[in-house]
């Protein structure tokens, strides 16, 4: 059901402070509220620190640092896995121990481990998805696995949905009945998905909010709408000197800038419209303003954070 | 159901801000009538590409001018319209349209007298061409 207002729903999930260290990689510090009711999607390159934060928040990676609040559970050592059965964990590789088992084996078990498995919901989703059952999972392609994985992420309509790049391999008939799917459960109103994506349609499509992730590090977590509103990118003209490139630093929301053309520059600014006026007064000539797509921003988020290295 | 609401990529307002505007368009104009039911917020959300958190305040918003109604369990639905408020709409419309084409005259330098007989050029072809085709 939809809730209309401005209350804010509790968070399906936070994290307080949270760091993980590995030989060679760091994921943290984190700081997150995930909202209940809301789609996030976790974007950044490979080996920017997804699929750790999965297992993190699965329980399957121990933080060093931190607090990790899951549905209103602690996360620690001595846990209650119970909080495991109302959550559906799609992980980014399929599991080699389900290789021998058939799609159908597969669903049995997980029928005994979630309380809320539905055989009906179950097969209607494998028929949507038009997904084998028969033969043995190691020997589906790898997009025909991950229908029956999703199906079975999807039958027992937990609380909290995390998938880790869920569309690897899904052809683009598969993938629509995968967006269909997850509005649907979506529908109900209280439920969340955390999603890893690199699919600008997808998260377009999907999210809500946006937490961008590079090589462990966070760099910043949007509502969507406001990130897309407020990015542009400027051209203008100017005359070309040294001042003219100092003066350049101090644009209002200044995220970066390079040179296109002699006396042609380009940047780009999360606050545009003090930009332009700054860039007037400056006497520059602005040739035109556009809105910025998902890679972009993640482009200039990750040369900031180099930047600062 | 599908609503004809199309976002400008180009346009510098605010996604919220155009969905809002066209929505009460098709409200004030008579295109939804009373009674529709809209779709649900992450529906609508899906098939614009923006969040749901977006739609929600243009619902919200249009609640509040009276123009949509939220039932709990059945969702959002077109109220009635109030003649005087559609006139008053009518005029909005038509002058966005003018400042648009303004706008777009003196990004290519016209003179205000260029506009201005443009426009009578304007109405003068398109009046003769209603005239002309058959009832």
């Amino acid at each position: 059901m939809d809730w209309i207002g401005e209350s804010k729903p509790a968070a399906a999930m936070s994290l307080k402070g949270v760091s993980v260290r590995r030989q060679a990689f760091t994921l943290g510090p984190l700081h997150l509220e995930i909202p209940t009711g809301l789609v996030t999607a976790v974007v950044g390159a490979n080996g920017s620190g997804k699929s750790t934060l999965f297992r993190l928040l699965m329980g399957m990676e121990p933080c060093d640092e931190g607090q990790i609040e899951v549905l209103g559970e602690r996360l620690g050592p001595e846990t209650d896995i119970g909080v495991k059965r109302r959550i559906g964990y799609l992980a980014e590789l399929p599991h080699a121990y389900e290789n021998s088992l058939t799609a159908e084996e597969k669903a049995r078990f997980a029928s005994k481990w979630y309380p809320g498995w539905d055989w009906d919901r179950y097969r209607k989703l494998l028929r949507s998805f038009d997904a084998e059952s028969g033969a043995k999972l190691r020997k589906l392609s790898k997009g025909m696995r991950r229908k029956v994985e999703l199906a079975c992420v999807l039958a027992h309509n937990p609380e909290l949905l995390l998938l880790d790049e869920p569309s690897s391999g899904l052809d683009p008939f598969a993938w629509q009945t995968m967006l269909t799917e997850l509005r649907r459960y979506m529908e109900q109103g209280d439920r969340t998905i955390v999603i890893a994506s690199h699919i600008t349609d997808e998260v377009k499509r999907l999210a809500d909010y946006i937490l961008f992730l590079h090589r462990g590090r966070p760099l910043g977590f949007y509502e969507k709408d406001a990130l897309f509103d407020s990015w542009r990118t400027i051209v203008l003209s100017a005359q070309e000197d040294k001042e003219a490139e100092l003066r350049l630093q101090r644009v209002p929301g200044i995220q970066g800038w390079s040179k296109s053309a002699p006396g042609i520059y380009q940047l780009e600014t999360d606050r545009p419209d003090e930009a332009e006026a700054y860039c007037h007064s400056q006497g520059w000539k602005s040739l035109s303003k556009r809105r910025m797509e998902l890679e972009e921003i993640l482009g200039c988020l990750i040369r900031g954070e180099e930047a600062r290295r | 159901m599908w609503i004809p609401v199309h976002i400008d990529e180009n346009r510098p307002e605010p996604l919220y801000h155009q969905i809002e505007s066209q929505l009460r368009g098709l409200i004030l104009s008579g295109q939804l009538a009373e009674g529709t039911l809209l779709p649900s917020i992450r529906e609508f959300a899906a098939s614009l590409k923006c969040s749901v958190i977006t739609v929600r305040r243009v619902y919200q918003d249009l609640e509040n001018e009276g123009l949509l109604r939220t039932r709990q369990g059945t969702g959002t639905f077109v109220t009635r319209v109030d003649p005087d408020q559609r006139q008053e709409h009518r005029f909005e419309r038509v002058v966005e349209a003018f400042e648009k084409a303004v706008e777009t005259g003196l990004q290519l330098q016209c003179t205000p007298q260029e506009m201005e007989s443009i426009l009578r050029e304007v109405i003068d072809r398109q009046m003769l061409q209603r005239e002309e085709e058959p009832r």
